[in-house]
């Protein structure tokens, strides 16, 4: 565990901030120095806020268990640190054995949000590994990234050997072990990465050049050998695999601090922003006999006070309740809580919110989205108003005193009449909370209202759409502020300068690559932290390089023409999304389709990966 | 504590890589070991139910502990012994338990009674010489008060009720050792630093690193000086 290199990092632990982000030692670590593979895997933003990354510690836990292989943890040092690391030469390491991320034969790169481009250079940087796949020599580890954003890989694509599109269970150890066998036939770099290029969901971009011609749906051409579109790794079934139970347990706060068991993954509710809802399809449970012992073993590794029932819609689980009553029956008399991450708009969800919250109602959150039904018809969000009000009143009459509600601004279709519709959709809730509540509590009632900037993401109906203008986001929050009461009601907007830097990267190509190293040159990193972006910067360097960020954020794409993602497919056909976006359009609505018929998106059936909809039970009837 | 429960003290050090650990983090890891190590703890009544613990004088960030205590009430008896090894193998290697044992319902809380620290301080500066530093922290201590600024606040302590006795120089391979007994109360400790620094800065030597080990954590009455386990 001692390395020379830890000698170098100790002395510099006292010049700076959370000194625990950067001394290993957690409970459920692994530590391997004799390994003959190691890949280290990185989290391009702070210790604290990648250590509630789920899909991390299941490859951590994944790829340890390989004979031979370790897997360590990195995370971004935070500005202070990386100043104190350049000035005393210190590179990137990694947590458990100290080593030098060069020195690694495997570097892996989660990535979850936009914001963490600029990080990424950071990181290489930090790690003396060049910033472009095409300068790395056989000596330098190979550099694979993964993650929500692998979706449209292309803005950050120069930078990465390889990407993985879709679920990691088995790809990476795939990955892993096509990289050992070059090693030990002694290929060079370029002919691993064609090797590489063979496994299913891998993208090599270095294969992969600009379309001349303007035809076809994508805008690069694979060369001789590589597949012409990357379609997505799935996992069949969920319930094969286990939940990393004993993972690293933080010594630090971190977000997130407890310990997770994904219930399901996917959801095909079907509303028509939600990349997430569009690419991880189709919906696989895990039985309750799963979920149940996954949650008590656990919690018994890592020793939290506090277990979360994860996934894009936990409530929509066909055997929730049954799990709730069991793990509530179990960790009854203990001070373990069991948290629910989002509510489904409904009385159930309230209902094992109670069963979940014993004492504690701190508070509970929904996501309406729309402020009107015409526009909640249009994304396909099946609430309606009186779902909400009714919810609202039955989580007041059981005790809460605090609800927060998410919409967007700034979807298509969205007029000024929309944005009002969400103020007076608040009023009506704060209404129904005090009706609900005693009239000598009533002062406490809270409602929280969180708006943020609609982004088009790819893959999803509305991904052909661009981003409304700068200067309208602006003005729509005007009209927000304007409508929304004041009375008891907290309201927060996202910044619209970051909206438009998402929608940047979300619909850029690859020429953005250019802007991003030129940004990270600049002085940009850590976007994501209020206190350290700088859309000026990111200006600056995108025009540096000719490019203008407010005409790829608003860029629309007309059918037929070639999109900067038309080369990867999550396996849901473009001529379903097309069709999706028309019905958006027509203001007509489309069924879940793991309570009702198919709905022809294409992932179960045309798209060869094999695989269908994975429930425990019945969902709890047709919406 | 309620009527059932039984109050188990537990002796632990802070050391290693662990020393960089705040108070809180300590805190966090020895809860979530103590229900790794599935010890029968009590859990408080109300709407937050937590376990029962309590801890002893905090350590500051980077200073390491070789005698630091916890109480935890336990709803059930378990020999100590048991209670030792079930944490000795539910801890992170530097977060070590040494010794455990059951004290009385009725002794006042760790944080009010333990009033004594004994710390070790290295200082890691090859050229410094024993008996130079010794001169100038003899003549910081015979000045009777120590000016502290921290965050902004200034703080006067008078030496003589600080320290429980003379500060002790000696000369080990890595260099000038310090050992200091520090009072400490309500009214805020002296950090064992600046004092030591205090003495440097005496000596145009200010900025050398130093690494702190409270070694000993005591209770002092009338009638005398002893650990709290
Ligand atoms: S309910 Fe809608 S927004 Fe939520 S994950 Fe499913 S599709 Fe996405």
């Amino acid at each position: 565990m001692t390395s020379s290199l830890w000698e170098r990092i100790e002395p510099l632990l006292s010049r700076v901030e959370r000194p625990a982000r950067y001394i290993d030692s957690e409970w459920g670590a692994h530590r391997d120095s004799d390994a003959s593979y190691r890949a280290a895997l990185l989290y391009p933003d702070t210790y604290e806020v990648g250590m509630a990354n789920q899909a991390i510690a299941i490859l951590y836990d994944r790829l340890n268990a390989v004979d031979g292989v370790a897997a360590e943890r990195v995370y971004l040092p935070w500005v202070d640190m990386a100043e104190q690391m350049r000035t005393q030469s210190v590179p990137l390491f990694t947590l458990e054995t100290c080593a030098a991320v060069a020195s690694c034969d495997l570097l892996g790169i989660t990535l979850p949000y936009e914001l963490t481009y600029s990080n990424i250079l950071e990181a290489l940087d930090l790690a003396g590994i060049p910033l472009r796949a095409a300068d790395r020599s056989d000596a330098d580890p190979l550099v694979v990234g993964g993650g929500p954003c692998a979706f449209n890989p292309e803005p950050i694509a120069p930078f990465f050997d390889a990407i993985l599109v879709g679920e990691g269970e088995d790809a990476a150890l795939e990955i892993v072990a096509a990289h050992r066998a070059a090693r030990e036939q002694g290929y060079s770099r370029e002919a691993t990465l064609k090797e590489l290029s063979r496994i299913p969901g891998v993208y090599v971009p270095a294969l992969y050049s600009p379309n001349e011609s303007g035809q076809g749906a994508s805008a690069l051409v694979a060369q001789a050998g590589a597949p012409e579109v990357v379609t997505k790794r799935v996992v069949a079934d969920l319930g094969a695999y286990d939940t990393p139970t004993c993972p690293v347990v933080p010594f630090m706060d971190v977000v997130h601090d407890r310990v997770g068991v994904e219930v399901l993954r996917g959801c095909t509710r079907g509303c028509r922003f939600c990349q997430a809802g569009m690419v991880y399809r189709p919906v696989r449970e895990r039985s309750a006999d799963q979920i149940v012992r996954e949650a008590l073993a656990g919690i018994r590794c890592t020793g939290y006070d506090e277990l979360s029932l994860t996934s894009l819609s936990t409530t929509d689980h066909s055997q929730l309740e049954e799990v709730m009553r069991r793990l509530t029956r179990r960790l009854e008399g203990t001070g373990i809580s069991v948290s629910l991450p989002s509510l489904r708009v409904d009385a159930f969800s309230v209902s094992m919110a109670r069963l979940v919250g014993g004492g504690r109602k701190s508070g509970l959150t929904f996501a309406p989205e729309a402020g009107t039904q015409r526009l909640r018809d249009v994304i396909n969000k099946n609430v309606t108003e009186q779902d909400l009000l009714d919810t609202v009143s039955s989580a007041f009459t059981s005790g809460w005193r605090r609800v927060k509600l998410y919409f967007m601004i700034g979807l298509p279709t969205e007029t000024d009449e929309d944005i009002e519709g969400i103020g007076r959709l608040v009023s009506k809730v704060f209404r129904a909370a005090r009706e609900a509540t005693p009239p000598q509590q009533r002062g406490g009632i809270r409602v929280g209202v969180s708006v943020s900037t609609f982004v088009p993401k790819a893959h999803t109906p509305f991904g052909f759409d661009g981003q409304i203008s700068y200067h309208e986001v602006l003005r729509r929050q005007q009209v927000l502020r304007d409508s929304m009461p004041k009375k008891g009601i907290d309201l927060a907007y996202h910044d619209a300068q970051v909206s438009l830097l998402e929608g940047v990267m979300a619909r850029g190509g690859r020429e953005l690559a250019d802007g991003i190293e030129a940004a990270w040159r600049g002085g940009a990193r850590f976007d994501a932290w209020t206190e350290q972006f700088d859309l000026g910067l990111w200006t600056t360097a995108l025009e540096s390089v000719g490019l203008d960020p407010h005409a790829i954020a608003t860029r629309s794409f007309d059918r037929g023409e070639p999109t900067p993602w038309g080369h990867i497919s999550s396996g849901v056909g473009e001529g379903y999304l097309w069709h999706e976006r028309e019905r958006a359009f027509a203001g007509e609505t489309t069924e879940d389709c793991s309570f009702d018929d198919c709905t022809g998106c294409g992932v179960c059936g045309d798209s060869g990966l094999g695989v269908d909809i994975v429930l425990g039970g019945e969902r709890r009837g047709s919406r | 504590m309620a009527p059932g429960e039984f109050r188990l003290r537990v002796r632990y050090g802070k050391i290693g890589r662990l020393r960089h650990l705040s108070h809180l983090e300590v805190i966090h890891a020895i809860e979530r070991g103590a229900r790794r190590a599935d010890l029968p703890y009590a859990v408080t009544r109300g709407f937050n139910p937590h376990m029962k613990l309590a801890f002893g004088p905090a350590l500051p960030v980077a200073t390491a502990g070789l005698s630091e205590y916890f109480d935890i009430w336990l709803t059930r008896y378990m020999p100590a012994e048991e209670t030792l090894n079930r944490l000795a193998g539910a801890m992170p290697p530097d977060l070590t338990p040494v010794s455990s044992g059951y004290v009385g319902d009725d002794l006042p809380s760790l944080s009010a009674a333990c009033n004594i620290a004994l710390y070790e301080m290295r200082i890691e500066r090859e050229d410094l010489d024993r008996g130079t530093f010794a001169k100038a922290l003899d003549a910081v201590v015979r000045s009777g008060e120590l000016t502290v600024q921290r965050k902004g606040k200034t703080k006067v302590f008078d030496l003589a009720r600080s320290l429980s006795k003379e500060p002790r120089v000696s000369v080990d391979q890595t260099g000038v050792v310090v050992e200091l007994a520090v009072r400490m109360g309500q009214e805020g400790s002296l950090r064992p630093e600046a004092l030591v620094g205090a003495a440097l800065s005496r000596m145009d030597a200010e900025g050398a690193a130093i690494a702190v080990t409270r070694i000993d954590t005591l209770i002092e009455d009338e009638k005398g000086c002893a650990r709290p386990l």
